[in-house]
């Protein structure tokens, strides 16, 4: 009997789902609801939303795998009924409920179903917001509605106070184009998280929303947002004049980060003639770098890694012994060293030789250490 | 159509734990159909102690205005009719003249799953809140009244096995008019001296339900007036066959007369379908018979051959056996 199995049908489904969904989509969980049966045909899917995750069961019948799924949402979203505006509306032809003419063996069904089922969550959202009643809400959504691809929804906890949450897509940059060769399997992208505190009342100096900026996570090997410093918001501001200064400032540095990411590279090639070719090194973001070297009949690693902000900041350096091992079995490293001297305004061929310079020095230190802590152990 | 809410929803003990029962037996998934009445409240909590009839006064107070909004409504449910979830409910079926067991909603049974209603759950609620076809008179209506069949069980088993309760249940009433699943208590009725006072509106009465015998429908006049594709058409006539070939001369239709006040003319025709079934199987335990004489003789005639080969009578296997005894 197969345990804890799921059936192909059910798999093919999620498998496209999981492959194909321009967002990426998780699977948190999965049970059986069978009664005798181990075949998983329910789980949770994890969609991310408006810089969030929203979690929706879907709920499969291992026992008629042909019979369309049903799809539970959050607690919170109780009053999300995604087909029930569609009965006489104009535009039924167009979106009707994919469940009614369900066919599990199309594996494309689901993927469509789970993005019509987000495309409608976020109208139902925007809904939501609009019908808030804030002056200055309104006013913040008539001026940002220019933007595409804005995302915004309510949250209506009750023990916390109400909030209008925006995520604001920044630039109209194709970051995975922007840099060259990268394997970003989804399209990267900034975003500005903006929170309202929900007011009901006009007020003539309003507080600052909350800012934030949110980037997909990937994008972190070539840009961190945690380096960036966000424009102060002056009172009285609104998010059409904020947004232009910000996006500017953004723009030039992420096109500073993507040239970041040459000179890093020509910066291994430097190092090549003098290390020889690298036993192994990041060929896109050019972070890392690892060549093999020895003195005398001492062989060790050398590992260099290449921060964002070089050359301003220089590469921390490791070397990593080939001979010697502590009682685990494990390579002994030395310690991750930046003292070295360094000055951003060098040639690049100059930095190669001041490292290469720094470790013929450093080498013989390192192996006296590895000899020292062999000794230790015995 | 009017859209009013209903104040309470009571089950009996036994419906409840039938449901239950169905729900927590059957392999998958179910749902079904929730039959029983809705009436206007008469019971009056009359006591003759003084604190508990002035802690009602005060606490009625938001009650007895919204019961000036409309009247206070209990639906009854009575009986159900439950198939697995992937078939479509059979709704259209369910055109009762008793006015005491009447459609009041649908419950939907899924293990395993939060107790919200899903995409379907409440199409579903929608679809049938707002048929008109569906809609009933409440007994003892002082003025008339339509109400639809608005009630909706939902019933799950806890994600944890180990737990010690085995299902969880929730009761809603869909209102139209607010698009909302408005959660209400269930009262469950046992039998009882302290459930005296509910017998009085409480029917147990649990009729036949009607089955779909006929795939064609009733009369031609009525078939005409639906609206079907070509593929339902042809879709209906292959499982008519299918039935058809079963049933082996005793039409599928003749077997909706079995139900009714009429019913007693019609045993006649059971035992007649019983008879033939009877002769089917003899028969065919006649060829099961022959076949079997059939095998057991060429069974009987190999072994005959085999033992006329080694006439000798000792099967090969002993032989070299021996054999080999005798070469150590």
């Amino acid at each position: 009997m197969a345990i804890d199995a799921i059936p192909p049908l059910i798999s093919a489904q999620l498998n496209y789902l999981v492959t194909h969904s321009p967002f990426s989509v998780k699977v948190e969980n999965m049970w059986p609801g069978g009664k005798n049966t181990g075949l998983l045909d329910r789980f949770s899917l994890v969609i991310p939303f408006c810089l969030d995750y929203i979690k929706w069961d879907v709920i499969y019948n291992a026992v008629y795998p042909l019979a369309a799924p049903d799809v539970i949402f959050g607690a919170e979203d109780e009053n999300f009924r995604p087909y029930h505006a569609l009965g006489g509306a104009s535009d039924s032809k167009s979106l009707k409920n994919p469940l009614t003419d369900w066919n599990n063996r199309d594996p494309t069904r689901l993927f469509s179903l789970v993005l019509q089922l987000r495309e409608l969550y976020k109208a139902y959202q925007k809904k939501r917001v609009e019908e808030v009643d804030d002056d200055r809400l309104k006013f913040e959504i008539s001026t940002m509605l220019s933007r595409e691809g804005i995302e915004m929804s309510l949250s209506s906890n009750i023990d916390k106070p109400e909030e209008v949450k925006f995520a604001v897509p920044l630039l109209d940059l194709d970051l995975n184009k922007m840099v060259g060769g990268s394997t970003w399997r989804h399209q990267q992208k900034i975003y500005l998280q903006v929170i309202y505190p929900v007011g009901r009342k006009y007020s003539s100096a309003p507080s600052a929303p909350r800012l934030k900026l949110v980037s997909s996570p990937e994008l972190k090997a070539v840009f961190s947002i945690d380096d960036f410093r966000l424009p102060a918001w002056l009172d009285g501001m609104c998010m059409a004049e904020y947004l232009p200064t910000l996006e500017e400032m953004l723009e030039s540095q992420i096109k500073d980060a993507v040239s970041s990411i040459d000179s890093r590279r020509k910066l291994i090639m430097a190092l090549a003639p003098l290390f020889g070719r690298p036993v192994e090194a990041d060929p896109v973001f050019c972070r890392k770098a690892t060549f093999l070297s020895s003195s005398g009949v001492f062989t060790f690693l050398v590992h260099v890694a290449i921060p964002l902000q070089f050359p301003k900041q220089q590469p921390s350096l490791m070397l990593q012994s080939s001979q010697h091992f502590n009682s685990q079995g494990v390579p002994i490293k030395s310690l991750v060293s930046t003292e070295y001297p360094w000055s951003p305004r060098w040639d690049t061929s100059d930095m190669a030789e001041r490292i290469f310079d720094f470790i013929v020095d450093e080498c013989l230190n390192f192996k006296k250490y590895c000899n020292e802590s062999i000794l230790q152990n015995r | 159509m009017n859209d009013l809410p209903i104040h309470k929803i009571q089950i009996s003990g036994t419906t409840l734990a039938s449901v239950l029962h169905r729900f927590f037996s059957s392999s998958g998934d179910i749902h079904g159909l929730l039959f029983g009445h809705v009436s206007f409240s008469t019971t009056i909590s009359l006591s003759d102690d003084l604190t508990s009839n002035f802690s009602t006064v005060t606490t009625t107070d938001s009650a007895s205005s919204s019961a000036a909004d409309g009247p206070t409504l209990t639906a009854t449910i009575t009986d159900f009719l439950s198939i697995p979830s992937h078939f479509p409910l059979p709704l259209q079926h369910h055109h009762r003249d008793d006015p005491s067991s009447v459609l009041v909603g649908w419950f939907s049974g899924r293990r395993k799953t939060p107790l919200r209603p899903s995409v379907k759950d409440s199409t579903t609620t929608l679809s049938l809140a707002s048929s008109a076809s569906h809609s009933f008179t409440p007994l003892d209506s002082p003025y008339p009244l339509s109400l639809p069949p608005s009630l909706f069980l939902l019933l799950s088993t806890p994600f944890q096995e180990q737990l010690i309760h085995t299902h969880e249940y929730k009761a809603f009433q869909y209102r139209v008019s607010t698009d909302s699943f408005d959660p209400k208590s269930l009262d469950i009725i046992n039998i009882g001296p302290s459930f005296r006072s509910h017998y009085g509106s409480f029917s147990p009465i649990s009729p036949f339900p009607s089955m779909t015998c006929d795939l064609r429908g009733p009369n031609a006049m009525a078939e005409d007036e639906k609206v079907e594709t070509l593929v339902g058409i042809k879709k209906g006539l292959k499982d008519q066959k299918e039935l058809d070939l079963c049933a082996e001369g005793f039409e599928i239709g003749r077997l909706s007369k079995l139900m009714g006040s009429d019913a007693s003319n019609y045993t006649a025709e059971l035992e007649h379908l019983y008879d033939k079934m009877l002769v089917k199987l003899d028969s065919l335990a006649r060829l099961v018979e022959k076949s079997s004489a059939k095998v057991l003789e060429q069974v009987q005639s190999c072994r005959l051959r085999m033992n006329f080969d080694n006439s000798d009578g000792i099967s090969p296997f002993v032989r070299s056996f021996a054999g080999e005894d005798s070469y150590l």
